[in-house]
């Protein structure tokens, strides 16, 4: 049996990890952390990183909630109310918040598409690792559910004050983030490092 | 049993790509990123960011988050003051949501931090397993203590009714955004093998104490 000799990113000890793997993911043996994972086939992954990506494009201009205070109206979209924080004078806020909660989720997106439509029609492009590194870095950093909870929790703030109806951008929000999760998911990245991968 | 770790067998693995490597190599030929065996000063960092995002918890949790201006006056709320709002108007839900990611998850994720340093400053090896489950805890909530802030944005962004009520920023946003930006950079360099490394340390000076005793 071909074996993988790896090391375990959280204790330290010294792996082997069987190379023709037909169980879905290989865990540390002593602190049980997740060294392996099963991708999905890049097609399937080009797919609904285009999906997420097509759902994002409304998102910049239809709003998430309207506001209603006496016969006054007011509705903001995901970047307004960012760009009110920036208005405001909160510039390091806004521009955090703007890209963790919207523009890495979409950066990450675009740099797996570089990476693996090239790999899918059957080349390696240049600059894979650099796209990956990225990839790998802000992969801590996009936080679009805590936005996505962040909009339910100023739903329940905001009731008091008026009436309030819900806008079809949240309900984009929300498939976009579902798309972008299961792409993360499906995407494995040992699997752009194999020989084999340009066919894959 | 006895595990082979990455120091005893002199490799190092790149955190990028995981890929295996000699001592030798500096840069992974794989992945192009810096290899190390362990983060470089993960220590002397994790503590220095531990501490300043300690000190910019204090603004962030004595200044108002945000100030609502309306016909009534002025009214401008710390974080605490929206809790105490939610749990005596019967959201008590909302209330636990707002406590949790923005008072409870910054003090646990600190103080989880300082408890591990001080695990490694202590060789204490026998606690290696379980402080790693906390850092895999405070790794995974590190993000939601940023609810608070988009909360925030979101309703500056739709309360805008001129005279009527506005909603503006408060300065404890930008310090609490801070305190939890430097807390997650804190975690990511904090390396968690080092709490693992402590044995080996221990081993190591087993044996060099027993030769010791041979020889004489």
């Amino acid at each position: 049996m071909i074996v993988k000799e790896t090391a375990c990113k959280e204790c330290g000890v010294i792996v082997n990890i069987p190379k023709k793997i037909n169980f879905s993911q290989y865990r540390c043996p002593r602190c049980n952390a997740l060294l392996y994972r099963r991708g999905q086939p890049f097609s399937y992954i080009i797919t609904m990183a285009v999906t997420a990506l097509l759902l994002f494009v409304p998102l910049t201009f239809l709003p998430i909630l309207d506001l209603d205070i006496m016969g006054l109206q007011s509705s903001s979209t995901l970047f307004e109310a960012l760009w009110m924080v920036y208005k405001d004078g909160f510039y390091f806020i806004a521009f955090v918040a703007m890209m963790t909660g919207l523009l890495i989720p979409v950066i990450m997106l675009i740099l797996l598409l570089f990476i693996l439509v090239p790999l899918k029609h059957g080349y390696r492009p240049e600059k894979v690792s650099l796209y990956y590194r990225l990839y790998e870095k802000m992969s801590d950093w996009g936080m679009a559910e805590v936005y996505l909870i962040s909009i339910i929790v100023s739903m329940v703030k905001l009731h008091g004050m008026g009436t309030l109806h819900i806008g079809l951008g949240f309900y984009m929000f929300i498939f976009f983030f579902i798309t972008f999760y299961i792409t993360t998911v499906w995407f494995n990245p040992d699997d752009i490092w194999l020989d084999d991968a340009v066919d894959n | 049993m006895q595990w082979i770790t990455d120091i005893e067998a002199g490799k190092q693995l790149c955190l990028h790509c995981r890929k295996l490597h000699p001592l030798s190599v500096h840069r992974c030929d794989r992945c192009g990123s810096e290899v190390h065996q362990r983060i470089p000063h993960s220590i002397a960092i994790t503590w220095s960011l531990a501490i300043a995002a300690i000190i910019f918890l204090i603004p962030a949790n004595l200044l108002p988050m945000m100030v609502v201006k309306s016909i009534a006056g002025e009214d401008a709320g710390t974080i605490m003051d929206g809790v105490i709002y939610f749990l005596e108007h019967g959201e008590a839900g909302i209330g636990i949501v707002i406590f949790a990611a923005s008072i409870f998850v910054p003090f646990f994720k600190l103080t989880v931090l300082l408890y591990l340093l001080l695990n490694i400053h202590l060789n204490r090896s026998h606690r290696a397993k379980f402080g790693l489950k906390l850092y895999r805890i405070i790794h995974f909530i590190g993000k939601w203590s940023m609810l608070d802030i988009f909360v925030v944005a979101l309703m500056v962004g739709l309360v805008q009714f001129k005279n009527l009520a506005t909603i503006v920023t408060g300065p404890a946003a930008i310090a609490f955004m801070l305190a939890v930006v430097m807390t997650m950079f804190a975690t990511e360099h904090f390396d968690p093998r080092l709490l693992f490394d402590t044995e080996l340390k221990k081993r190591k000076h087993k044996n060099e104490s027993n030769e010791g005793n041979t020889h004489v």
